[in-house]
């Protein structure tokens, strides 16, 4: 009954008013009325009369500029929001490509990384980063930011901002560029649990995140996308203009990439990784569903952090830079699937995985200036990278890498540079880096932008691989920076935070790959629990590597 | 009296169940477990690295019987359980001593 009244009353309702009054098409919203209304005192008497004066002039250009620079930062921010769900897709990823016994600590290190990377960032980081940086037009100028060190050409660092403080108290236009900027950061900050899971320390780990937050990232930042050295070889050395990475397929992918080999390297593989005739053996994550909607969240989120790179929604480019990224990113899970299905008879799900995050990394920095055609092969190229990276770090490198950090990011990551300097078609880019023309690449007839990309690459992973190195290096001679051999074997959650992602259940460990995901069963010997915690007893036998399976500890 | 001990392949509990249920048995225990046989395991690929999968997974069944009904419920297991393929478990009975009822502490067959 109540359903037919309402059916009655919308269609009387609907029938007497629809069309007077409204503005079904958006055509009369938003005119010289909305202007004044806005911009006249409540009661006063609204007119289309256009006033045309030279102030009534002024004082439109004055309100379409306000507008321009509000539409700007509407898509700043609204991008910015879009990367910090990414956060999201990053800890599902990771802690599925991970056991089931350290879950609690890989979530845990993705919640802590967001907040103390980014008060490492607001403190000092930023200020290192964009201290520098204005003008900036698509926001307004940013004049605040003007403080470089040395100076114009050779700057090495940025030196205002600090607490995002100057002179003059603080700006809505610095403000909406920390939002956006201080989200990048937390995507080279946790890049890294990728490459360290399952065996650094919770302490270590803060250390890693504060130097990103602080150093690590905002400096060589500073260089590319501050105004900095890199960013001016297009004056100083005539190539190109200068380094250029639209969205940071180095300046955020690589640094993070570079800086988790170090970690790697510097922490050792887990236990079990590694025969001791250095062949690998695979330790399946736990949970291929997190996996995969981990990575899809982050294609969702990568469509604020590639067009929110044109600080603007007046740059109609956005829609090319979107198109070109998921392009790339599709080729890439397309290509990585291809292959382990020709390589080893299956399609692998996280590999699968892996080669979508591999394309989206590489065209992070090409996707503005190449041209769609571009952006498959880009994606092509990663998805063959990823897969072969992945391989070459377990099987001749012998780094441990759980989640592929490495070769995702830093691998494609450092394509993605050299990608910009092939690809680049000259249709976008004009007075880039304060260098006039377009930004054309090798195929477009200019070298010399290849030049630079080369340059960004190897000074990119040079510094971020060395500056890590050289903290870590030093770090552990004070510090405990890799867990205990028990709480290894355990699993980190009791040990580190005294709490169990998956309380309810009994969990096999093993620290080879004897048990496939989903495959758990309450096996007594080789349960994971307050039992073995509470006595202090070491771990029972089966948490060893499985007997006669012929394969030893590397350890 | 005996103990009727049977492992079979996981998707196969159901049609042992019906194929139990129609005959006299009063009830059944089942566990998940996991072992090897004569294939031990098999080999799988997980990005790039092979590993065994050493464990399998399957189903243990335990039904208790008459001496005399021991041999046709194992045989309704056996019948049940096949696929003819590779892995498809084993059914063994063994003798048991006695059977005591928790709730009313009866002894022996009248337990069952």
């Amino acid at each position: 009954m109540v359903t037919v009244l309402t059916f009655i009353v919308l269609v009387v309702v609907g029938g007497k008013y629809s069309g007077h009054g409204g503005d079904t098409t958006g055509a009369r919203t938003g005119t010289v009325a909305d202007y004044q209304a806005a911009t006249n005192p409540p009661g006063a008497q609204a007119t289309t009369d256009v006033p045309l004066s030279q102030a009534g002039i002024n004082q439109l250009a004055n309100e379409a500029g306000h507008l321009r620079i509000s539409v700007n930062f509407s898509w700043l921010l609204m991008t910015g929001y879009l990367v910090l769900f990414m956060q999201v897709g990053f800890a599902l990823l990771v802690t599925g490509l991970t056991r089931a016994k350290n879950a609690g600590h890989m979530m845990m290190m993705n919640m802590a990384s967001f907040a103390i990377a980014l008060i490492a960032y607001f403190a000092v980081g930023f200020a290192f980063h964009f201290g520098g940086v204005a003008p900036v037009a698509n926001l307004g100028g940013l004049g605040p930011l003007s403080g470089i060190f040395p100076h114009g050409d050779a700057g090495l660092i940025g030196t205002h901002g600090f607490f995002l403080q100057s002179a003059h108290g603080y700006d809505v236009g610095v403000l909406a560029m920390f939002l956006f900027q201080v989200v990048f950061m937390e995507t080279a900050g946790y890049i890294i649990i990728g490459a360290i899971a399952e065996r650094i320390s919770f302490a270590g780990f803060i250390l890693a995140e504060v130097a990103m937050g602080a150093v690590i990232y905002p400096i060589y930042g500073n260089w590319v996308w501050g105004g900095g050295f890199m960013a001016h070889l297009g004056q100083s050395l005539h190539l190109g203009h200068g380094a250029v990475d639209f969205a940071g397929s180095g300046v955020v992918h690589a640094t993070g990439g570079w800086a988790a080999l170090a970690l790697a390297v510097i922490l050792g593989p887990r236990l079990g990784k590694f025969n001791k005739d250095g062949t690998p053996n695979a330790i399946p994550g736990h949970n291929l569903g997190y996996v995969v909607v981990g990575t899809l969240v982050l294609v969702f989120g990568w469509m604020g952090f590639n067009p929110g790179s044109t600080f603007g929604a007046t740059d109609l480019r956005i829609s090319v830079v979107a198109v070109n990224t998921l392009l790339s990113g599709c080729f890439g899970t397309v290509t990585a699937m291809a292959w382990t299905n020709a390589k080893w008879g299956k399609p692998d799900i996280s590999m699968t995985c892996n080669g979508m995050l591999a394309g989206l990394v590489a065209v992070t920095a090409p996707c503005a200036f190449i041209a769609p055609w571009a952006a498959c092969v880009i994606g092509i190229v990663a998805g063959f990278l990823v897969c072969y990276g992945v391989w070459f770090f377990d099987h001749i490198a012998h780094v441990d890498d759980p989640c592929g950090a490495i070769s995702v990011h830093g691998l494609c990551g450092t394509w993605g540079v050299l990608a910009t300097g092939i690809f680049a078609d000259g249709t976008y880019g004009d007075k880039w880096n304060g260098v006039n023309g377009t930004v054309k690449g090798l195929l477009y007839g200019d070298p010399g932008q290849l030049g630079a990309q080369v340059l960004h690459a190897v000074v990119g992973a040079a510094w971020a691989f060395g500056i890590t190195y050289l903290i870590f290096s030093v770090a552990r001679r004070h510090m405990s920076i890799r867990v205990s051999e028990a709480a290894e074997l355990q699993g980190l959650d009791e040990p580190e935070f005294g709490a169990f992602c998956y309380p309810d259940f009994v969990l096999v460990t093993s620290t080879t790959g004897g048990s496939p995901p989903g495959h758990a069963s309450p096996l007594p010997g080789a349960s994971v629990g307050r039992r073995h915690a509470d006595s202090g007893a070491p771990p029972p036998a089966a948490d060893r590597p499985i007997a006669g399976s012929g394969k030893e500890d590397s350890r | 009296m005996r103990l009727v001990t049977a492992i079979v392949k996981p998707f196969k509990l159901d049609d042992v169940k019906e194929a139990l249920r129609d005959a006299t048995v009063q009830g059944m225990t089942v566990t998940e477990v996991r072992g090897f046989g004569r294939q031990r395991g098999h080999t799988e690929v997980y990005r790039g690295a092979e590993y065994t999968v050493e464990f399998v997974p399957k189903v243990r069944i335990e039904v208790l019987t008459d001496d005399d009904d021991a041999e046709g419920v194992a045989d309704m297991i056996v019948a049940a359980a096949r696929t003819d393929q590779i892995g498809d478990g084993k059914v063994w009975i063994t003798p048991v001593q006695t059977v005591i009822r928790v709730r009313t502490g009866e002894r022996g067959a009248d337990a069952l």
